[in-house]
């Protein structure tokens, strides 16, 4: 709950060097490295309605415009749309006399309401549909025919085009400086500009050129009405800026025409490492389920730093610190304090190159590391307060969901560790702020943590278990006091 | 998923288009006729733990950052298709910041992993909604308006005009006129300004802003906005006044009908006649009741004054209007012309990669002629 409604106190460094709270990160068990949502790659993974959960396949989705086809939310205040049924007796058509008699049974007819707001579909005249769920009249976009005229004459000047590149390339006409204007930048426009003077193009223009009706200019604007200054001013009859853009293709300015808004999809995502390709989450197909079928979070990997509390920093005092330190994996891990300073710098293994390495560069095939060079940060971190390290290794038991319910018997507590529980620990630190640290300017200590990590990954010939892992973390102490 | 896209791998996967506005975002597919989303180009930023405007950064880095955060918005909560691998077609002004144009392609290229960008400018999207090569575009946005005139489907960069007078402008007119007539200093939000101005204001015809002048705005109904406890009184002054910014003439003759004909006159003299008889006004602020006829007035009447009278010998004004609505126009333009070339002029992502920059207008290294002497070999 904390990481939720609170500030976030303690952040960690990841890898690329941004700074997170701990839930908001990755843990890619094949790098061995901490992941943020900054410097992974995020893929769709499924289509469905958030309303309804119902699944919807991406071609489906696609073919749709990702909307939901029996969820409808209200124009007017984006709440969901409930359906309504009435009876209602069929109207009795004079002429047939009383032939159908049979026909006289109240028939159940349904409309669509809002319970927040109380727009229905009949405030807009949409008649009755005598289907609960389906049916409702679809409207075209106004500019759709126009629309599709425009797209058919460009395509077929982008044709035209391409089909007088190749016949120049095939008469060897390739002489051409590589002068650009902005003319040739963009394209479309040698051909619209021969077009337009009337020049002959090569080939024959084809119909659709021909048949297209250029947009004709008028010396009429439409104006507004002579009284339209001292018309009376019905705010409830004028849509907002938020009522028209929920309908981009309509954008209706009277509230009168406000259409029910097929409900958006959502999707779920998943995430992979782009270092490896592997995944670092997915989720689960059923919509309704809020659960992964893998979950490399790092709250379940790395060593969670909290802080119970702290003295107000001063510059130039030592204050002391009481953090507690978990461990959330199913194994014993030692942890070590140490200072920033001291985390090793991962170097890139340079691989052996053989010649299918080679062979791989030259067929392009290489992995693509563009996004490395503006992806990874260094980090800035603060060092006016230092945090004076014991020099010892604690052990942190495994996380043991029973563990609560056993006494504790191991109390080997001391003037560094407070008290232990099960996977938990307390400690008390040392901080010594800078004698030039800024009274007023927030105080910020940062930590490195040295621990030791057992891989869960299926074991490979050549890859150890047990690895040495860093990670640093940032705790915000407030701000410097006088 | 993978049994699905097996359809889609055979057909070229439909590009995105991004139009990305100082204050709405449009994003959507090209050969649809409108966007799938307009949303304000803001972002929750959970590191402020406020909402944060795209345009709002100092450093390339935080600009990086807010695109970086705009984009994987766009593209998972509305648009829900995976970037990679699929092309964008961007609309952005010929005048956007070297800056910003590098950042948005690394974000796209490196970030995203698209496989290719067109970059199409304003002024030309917005006149190949209309299907004419010529036409003169006057295109009102949130922070400036900006008037090109397209001839032959290329836009004439040097006169183009960019006077500061957008909606932006008439917001801030607006606050103050609201903060006049009500005696109380408002605190107004700028969504409860954009409201008022949207629903209530309208642009008065040239005799009735002349009237109004004279007269006082006695005759405009006033009208209360907000619910109990945080309405405002929006005057007839501040209903009818609101977008005189746009029209107000000073010796500078910065007013938006002046820009207008500032850069006829900077256009070549054949060219002149046609574009005044091909006007486009769009942009989200053209869709203020009136605006569009009181510019036509206001440019009718100029042209009789000095100094225009005898620099330009213009007739007539037509205007054109475009087959979508007026905020999306440029978007529709993009939107028209990426989906009919097929995503053949995007700049591959290969290509970008090996040298890591943009082609520009305002770059000599682009634009120096072939058999020009400072040209790089």
């Amino acid at each position: 709950m904390a990481y939720l409604v609170q500030p976030d106190y303690v952040k960690y460094v990841c890898s690329c060097g941004q700074m997170k709270p701990i839930t908001n990160l990755y843990f890619c068990r094949h790098c061995l490295k901490i992941r943020c949502g900054f410097c992974i790659c995020h893929e769709v993974d499924s289509h469905y309605c958030a309303n309804c959960l119902e699944n919807m396949p991406s071609s489906e989705a696609r073919l749709k415009k990702n909307r939901c086809s029996s969820c409808f939310d209200c124009p007017s205040c984006f709440h969901t749309l409930s359906t309504r049924a009435t009876m209602v007796q069929p109207r009795q058509d004079p002429a047939s006399g009383d032939a159908k008699v049979e026909n006289k049974q109240p028939k159940k007819m349904y409309y669509l309401s809002c319970f927040n707001c109380r727009w229905t579909s009949r405030d807009v005249g949409i008649p009755d549909q005598p289907v609960a769920s389906g049916g409702w009249p679809e409207r075209v976009n106004p500019f759709a025919n126009r629309f599709a005229q425009l797209m058919e004459y460009y395509k077929a000047i982008a044709q035209q085009e391409k089909q007088e590149k190749l016949d120049k390339e095939r008469k060897k006409f390739a002489i051409r400086g590589n002068y650009i204007t902005l003319t040739d930048k963009t394209g479309l426009t040698g051909a619209m500009a021969r077009n337009r003077a009337g020049m002959p193009s090569s080939e024959s223009t084809s119909s659709a050129i021909a048949n297209f009706v250029l947009s004709q200019a008028t010396e009429e604007v439409e104006e507004l009405p002579d009284d339209y200054h001292s018309r009376e001013v019905n705010l409830k009859m004028i849509t907002t800026m938020p009522q028209r853009l929920a309908s981009p293709e309509w954008q209706a300015q009277q509230v009168s025409r406000l259409q029910p808004i097929a409900r958006p999809l959502s999707v779920k995502r998943s995430q992979r490492c782009r270092q490896c390709d592997h995944n670092l989450t997915k989720p689960e197909y059923n919509p309704g389920s809020i659960k992964f079928k893998i979950e490399l979070l790092a709250f379940y990997h790395v060593p969670e730093v909290k802080i119970i509390s702290y003295e107000t920093i001063k510059p130039g005092v030592t204050s002391a610190l009481l953090l507690k330190l978990t461990n959330p994996t199913a194994h014993e891990m030692q942890i070590q304090l140490i200072q920033p300073n001291e985390v090793p710098e991962i170097e890139e293994k340079e691989e052996p190159k053989n010649i299918e390495k080679s062979l791989e560069k030259s067929l392009n095939l290489e992995k693509d590391m563009s996004w490395k060079s503006v992806v990874e940060r260094k980090p800035t971190l603060p060092s006016a307060i230092k945090v004076n390290n014991p020099e010892l290794t604690f052990t942190l038991a495994q996380r043991d969901d029973a563990a609560e319910y056993d006494d504790d018997s191991h109390h080997d507590t001391n003037d560094i560790i407070l008290w232990r529980k099960s996977n938990k620990l307390a400690l008390r630190l040392q901080l010594t702020a800078d004698e030039n640290a800024k009274v007023g300017l927030p105080a910020v200590a940062v930590v490195a943590l040295q621990y030791t990590y057992r891989n869960t990954v299926p074991p490979t010939s050549t890859q150890p278990r047990d690895h040495t892992l860093y990670t640093t973390v940032t705790i915000d102490l407030g701000i410097v006091s006088q | 998923m993978t049994l699905y896209e097996g359809i889609a791998l055979i057909q070229e996967k439909q590009a995105v288009v991004l139009d990305l506005g100082a204050h709405y975002t449009k994003f959507g597919f090209t050969g649809e006729a409108a966007p799938r989303c307009i949303i304000k180009s803001e972002f929750w930023c959970p590191m402020e733990r406020r909402y944060k405007q795209v345009y709002d950064y100092n450093t390339t880095e935080e600009l990086y950052d807010n695109l970086v955060q705009m984009l994987h918005l766009l593209y998972f909560r509305h648009v829900l298709v995976n970037p990679k691998e699929r092309k964008v077609v961007v609309i952005e002004s010929l005048l956007t910041t070297t800056q910003f144009r590098e950042t948005l392609a690394k974000v796209l290229y490196m970030h995203y992993e698209v496989s290719g960008v067109t970059w199409w400018d304003t002024g030309r999207a917005c006149a190949a909604t209309l299907g004419v090569g010529t036409a003169l575009v006057v295109s009102i946005g949130a922070r400036e308006a900006e008037v090109t005139p397209v001839v032959h489907a290329a836009p004439l960069v040097h006169a183009i005009q960019v006077p500061p007078l957008g909606m932006q402008a008439v917001r801030v007119h607006l606050a103050n006129i609201l903060k006049e007539d009500n005696e109380t200093e408002l605190q107004l939000d700028d969504n409860v300004l954009e409201d008022i101005l949207v629903r209530t204001c309208f642009v008065p015809s040239r005799t009735l802003a002349i009237q109004l002048a004279s007269e006082g705005c006695n005759g405009v109904r006033s009208v209360v906005c907000g619910g109990a406890g945080t309405s405002v009184r929006v005057t007839g002054r501040a209903r009818a006044l609101a977008a005189e910014p746009l029209f107000e003439r000073d010796r500078d003759m910065a007013s938006l009908p002046d820009a207008v004909l500032q850069c006829l006159i900077q256009c070549p003299r054949d060219t002149r006649r046609v574009l005044a008889e091909n006007i486009l006004i769009t942009g989200g602020g053209a869709t203020l009741p009136g605006l569009k006829a009181r510019i036509a007035h206001e440019l009718r009447h100029l042209i009789t004054v000095e100094p225009y009278k005898d620099q330009l010998h213009i007739k007539t004004f037509k205007f054109h209007s475009s087959p979508c609505e007026d905020n999306v126009c440029a978007w529709v333009g993009g939107a028209v012309c990426g989906g009919a070339d097929g995503g053949g002029r995007a700049e591959p992502r290969d290509v970008y990669l090996r040298t890591q920059r943009l082609r520009d207008w305002a770059c000599l290294l682009h634009n120096t002629p072939p058999d020009h002497h400072h040209r790089c070999p």
